[in-house]
């Protein structure tokens, strides 16, 4: 018998305040308003410079620790956390060659979360590579226009994650 | 994908995102859709206080959340009686979009889901689908938070499990998925 009340769900319709005051007349149309957050989001990459500087020291420092052994126990789970944030946030400002990098981070790292071998010549290529490529003469590179660092990476993620 | 204009001035808007500088990327679309006023907040705990402090109208937040999750906050949310956020949207972000992921965030109440990287159409279209298309919330003694069966798929192994669950004709999703 008890199951059966388990079973029982109230299911009632909610109507809330934001999705009442959405769609209120006077709404912005799709288009300009994807267009109106494109120009946001020029106006802040200014100040990627600094973060991206910032994020890509604490996270070679988070490896240096790491590989000398005295970082925390869950150094996989932070790395794995700042390099998908590297990875999104390049990717959201449009700066390929970093998200490509970044992206294949993540792919070793989650491998070694998954209990594969931790190759820490794999991972300094990788922060070296970002180090690279957050300079203002690649920034704006595209992963096909450095093809020999690029094929060089892809052998390396391959190498240690299969 | 048809969308209606979305009329976003007035609301609140909480962000909680441990990334200051993601959070200021997903604040500045906000900014470019319209929105009233937007918070920011970097853990689970502020979140939680911001609630008690100041009515929120759609939080979007950050699976990773430390300390406890965004899981584990959006559990918390929806399963405090008598709060006034209960039933408040909420918007997922996730760098990990496999489908086990997407299924808790479901099972914990979230809204819908959204994967990084985020992009203005993305963002634009889950908040659109989320404000014009609400969805029944459901009560039960394990759950509670939007109605799951919001594609159509039919039943969970076929069978209904709810008491009043009738045979159905499963047609083709036209919709956006949750992720």
């Amino acid at each position: 018998m008890a199951k059966t009340k388990d079973l029982e769900a109230r299911i009632f319709a909610v109507d809330t305040r934001f999705q009442k005051m959405a769609r209120r007349e006077g709404g912005v149309p799709r288009d300009i308003a994807i267009k109106r957050a494109q120009v946001e989001i020029e106006e802040v990459k200014p100040g990627f410079d600094q973060w991206l500087d910032s994020e890509l020291q604490d996270f070679a420092s988070l490896m240096k620790n790491a590989e000398i052994g005295s970082g925390k126990p869950d150094w996989i789970e932070t790395a794995g956390f700042r390099s998908r944030q590297l990875r999104d946030s390049a990717t959201m400002l449009g700066f390929e060659l970093l998200a490509f990098i970044a992206s294949s981070l993540c792919e070793i790292l989650d491998s070694i979360e998954a209990g594969n071998e931790c190759n820490w010549e794999s991972l300094r290529c990788h922060i070296d590579a970002l180090i690279l490529a957050r300079q203002r003469s690649y920034r704006h590179l595209k992963p096909d226009q450095v093809p020999e660092l690029i094929k060089g990476l892809r052998r390396i993620a391959k190498r240690v994650t299969t | 994908m048809t969308s209606r204009n979305m009329n976003l001035s007035d609301l609140i808007i909480l962000i909680a995102d441990p990334s200051s500088y993601m959070s200021m990327l997903i604040h500045s679309m906000l900014r470019g859709f319209g929105a009233g006023k937007v918070l920011e907040v970097r853990n689970t705990n502020d979140v939680l206080q911001m609630l008690t402090t100041q009515q929120i109208d759609i939080l979007i937040c950050n699976a990773r959340l430390p300390p406890h999750g965004g899981l584990s906050l959006t559990r918390a949310i929806r399963g405090k009686t008598n709060n006034e956020h209960r039933t408040m949207p909420i918007l997922m972000m996730t760098s990990d979009s496999r489908e086990l992921t997407i299924k808790r965030a479901r099972d914990v109440g979230a809204n819908m889901v959204i994967a990084k990287p985020i992009s203005p159409t993305s963002l634009y279209d889950r908040l659109n689908w989320i404000a014009f298309n609400p969805r029944k919330f459901v009560d039960t003694v394990t759950y509670f938070g939007p109605d799951r069966r919001f594609k159509i798929e039919g039943y969970p192994n076929g069978m209904g499990r709810r008491k009043g669950d009738k045979a159905v004709e499963v047609a083709e999703a036209s919709s956006p998925a949750l992720a």
